[in-house]
């Protein structure tokens, strides 16, 4: 969608130098205003007035993070055009900062614009990272969200959560009769669209990788099944026509298959199709209910929920159905397990009697089972591109859904808003 | 007291529909069951013969309780005497089971009662399933009395 620099702009995405670790605790990071060479304009769509707005958004979505504290933009921090990449680190040190980043913003013959950044860590003076992008004026978002993406990757090692999208069911209308849309929006709230118009119940949007397609599931037609939409087109299909309740969708990693579970009598099992159709390949055929599979990131393994012990329980087996072992062995109910993308650990789902349900992560190894959410009325978790935050559906007490962001680092969960109440979020990886 | 007036008022309906239209009118085979005028009607019918259309669950479970085989039991031998009347079986969760779980575990409520009722002599082309999982919920709140009456699967008639 966006171009990136050309290579005689000497810009690319490679980082210089290691990352640092992990911060324990936020680490400030200075954000001077981007700049621009130019003078001419400052009206709307002009490179100093994107130049401010993208700093603002930059800052606005380093705050969203707990692992960096934005401070900025000033405009009495302006650095000229030159200083871009030869900015003074003195000043950035004794207020405190870890990191600055800084920025351009400049135009093109061609009515395009050109957005550059670059990140320093302000102890040693050394430079962390560099991205620049050729994109649209309207586009100017995602560029500075790569931005941001760059800051956290820099201070953090993990991938950018900003330049995503976020798939949900937008729900309005009495709890008995609920209107439900299949919603998209962007990883910051921004630029919502609907794929479903509510005619018929939606549920369980779950975006390919690249956020270009989403599979869902629809009652249109009578039994609850697989639909794929293309997000650029609009064009919509069943992923298995005619076929029994299917349900449960979710892209494997290279976005080519979609797991999903389908019914037959009382019997419910685990199926793989390709995601353009055809190719349905039956996984489990134990005789309980085997749903919401997952793929772990090098597609080698599938994790799923089976209640073929009596109760719903987690278990692991190999992308094409064999090893199934069992994973957890807490009490209660165990559901919605989702690989992380880094493949170090699995969200789930737990109910417990009188307990309600929280959100937690295990490792892969079945190790270290740590709930996250206090609950009571939690589930349906999915990762951030960072593997380590989680979006997940949160009800209240009158039984209204809406979406929380949590990091697995603790901390309190934080509402994501949205128009109107939302359920099934799923949250895509950074964007090319 | 519920069930008279219900029946009662089928039993209006059927006399002021059939008084419209003489020519439609067919003999019925059993004396109580009342002149076919509808889908309204014969829902109204259905509920005022059986007691109710629906059987309810055990926390995630589809084993129907004794309770539900004699309801099913009832609700089978009405349909036996409809042979023209198409029902979907719906099977619901409470809102406490997780999204997906929901669905299938509505729909092996659904099945088992689909089940129950070819083997009490309902011939199966009658009948047909459909799981809402626990997307509509009948009786709102998370009281314990509240999430068992959402476990449930409702006979709807069709046509």
């Amino acid at each position: 969608m966006i171009a990136r620099f050309s290579p005689l702009l000497a810009l690319g995405l490679a980082l210089l130098g290691a990352p640092a670790p992990a911060q324990e605790t936020a680490a400030v990071i200075a954000i001077p205003p981007l700049t621009t060479p130019e003078e001419k304009s400052t009206g709307a769509g002009s490179p100093a007035a994107v130049a401010w707005q993208a700093s603002q958004l930059i800052a606005s979505d380093l705050r969203t993070t707990a692992e960096l504290v934005p401070v900025g933009p000033n405009q009495k921090d302006y650095y000229s055009f030159p200083e871009v990449t030869a900015p003074t680190f003195s000043r950035w040190r004794t207020q405190g900062a870890k990191f600055v980043l800084t920025g351009f913003v400049r135009s093109r013959p061609d009515g395009r614009l050109t957005v550059g950044c670059y990140v320093y860590d302000v102890t040693s003076g050394r430079e962390l990272g560099r991205t620049g992008f050729v994109v649209a004026p309207d586009e100017w978002r995602r560029a500075a969200h790569k931005c941001s993406g760059l800051a956290y990757t820099a201070a953090t090692g993990a991938p950018g959560i900003f330049d995503t999208r976020i798939a949900y069911v937008a729900e309005s209308g009495p709890a008995n009769a609920r209107v439900k849309r299949i919603a998209v929006m962007d990883g910051d709230g921004n630029n919502q669209s609907f794929v479903t118009a509510g005619e018929t119940t939606v549920l369980t949007p779950r975006l390919a990788p690249k956020a270009g397609t989403v599979a869902f599931v629809s009652f249109a037609g009578g039994q609850p099944h697989v639909q794929v939409a293309d997000l650029g087109s609009g064009q919509q299909r069943a992923l298995v026509p005619d076929a029994a309740m299917s349900f449960a969708p979710r892209f494997s990693p290279d976005g080519q298959r979609i797991l999903f579970s389908m019914q037959t009598g009382a019997n419910t099992d685990v199926y793989v199709a390709s995601a353009s159709g055809g190719g349905v390949e039956r996984l489990t055929t134990s005789p309980g209910v085997d749903t919401d599979a997952s793929f772990s990131p090098d597609g080698k393994q599938i994790v799923f929920e089976s209640d073929r012990s009596g109760t719903q329980q987690l278990y692991v087996m190999n992308a094409d159905g064999t090893g199934q072992r069992r994973m957890s062995f807490g009490g209660g109910w165990y559901a919605a397990p989702v690989w992380s993308p880094d493949g170090t650990s699995i969200a789930f789902a737990r109910r417990m009697p009188g307990a309600g349900s929280r959100v937690g992560v295990i490792k892969a190894d079945g190790t270290g089972e740590k709930l996250l959410t206090n609950g009571p009325f939690d589930e349906g978790p999915s990762w951030a591109a960072s593997s380590r935050e989680l979006i997940f559906q949160r009800a209240g007490p009158d039984g209204r859904p809406a979406l929380y962001r949590i990091t697995l680092a603790g901390g309190e969960a934080r509402r994501v808003a949205t128009p109107q109440d939302g359920s099934d979020p799923d949250w895509s990886g950074a964007l090319d | 007291m519920r069930r008279t007036i219900l029946f009662a008022a089928c039993c209006l309906f059927a006399s002021v529909a059939s008084a419209q239209l003489p020519g439609l009118r067919r003999r019925a085979p059993t004396p109580p069951v009342p002149v076919l005028v509808g889908i309204d009607a014969l829902r109204a019918d259905f509920i005022a013969q059986t007691g109710t259309d629906k059987v309810y669950f055990g926390g995630d479970s589809s084993v129907l309780t004794p309770q539900a085989k004699a309801t099913l039991g009832a609700q089978a031998q009405w349909l036996r005497r409809h042979p023209e009347v198409v029902v979907r079986v719906e099977g619901h969760t409470d809102p406490s089971d997780t999204r997906d779980h929901a669905l299938a575990v509505g729909a092996r409520r659904a099945a088992e009662v689909r089940d129950y009722l070819v083997l009490m002599g309902v011939p199966v082309a009658q009948l047909s399933t459909l799981s809402w999982g626990k997307e509509r919920v009948a009786v709102m709140g998370s009281s314990p009395d509240a999430l068992a009456l959402n476990r449930r699967a409702v006979i709807v008639l069709v046509r």
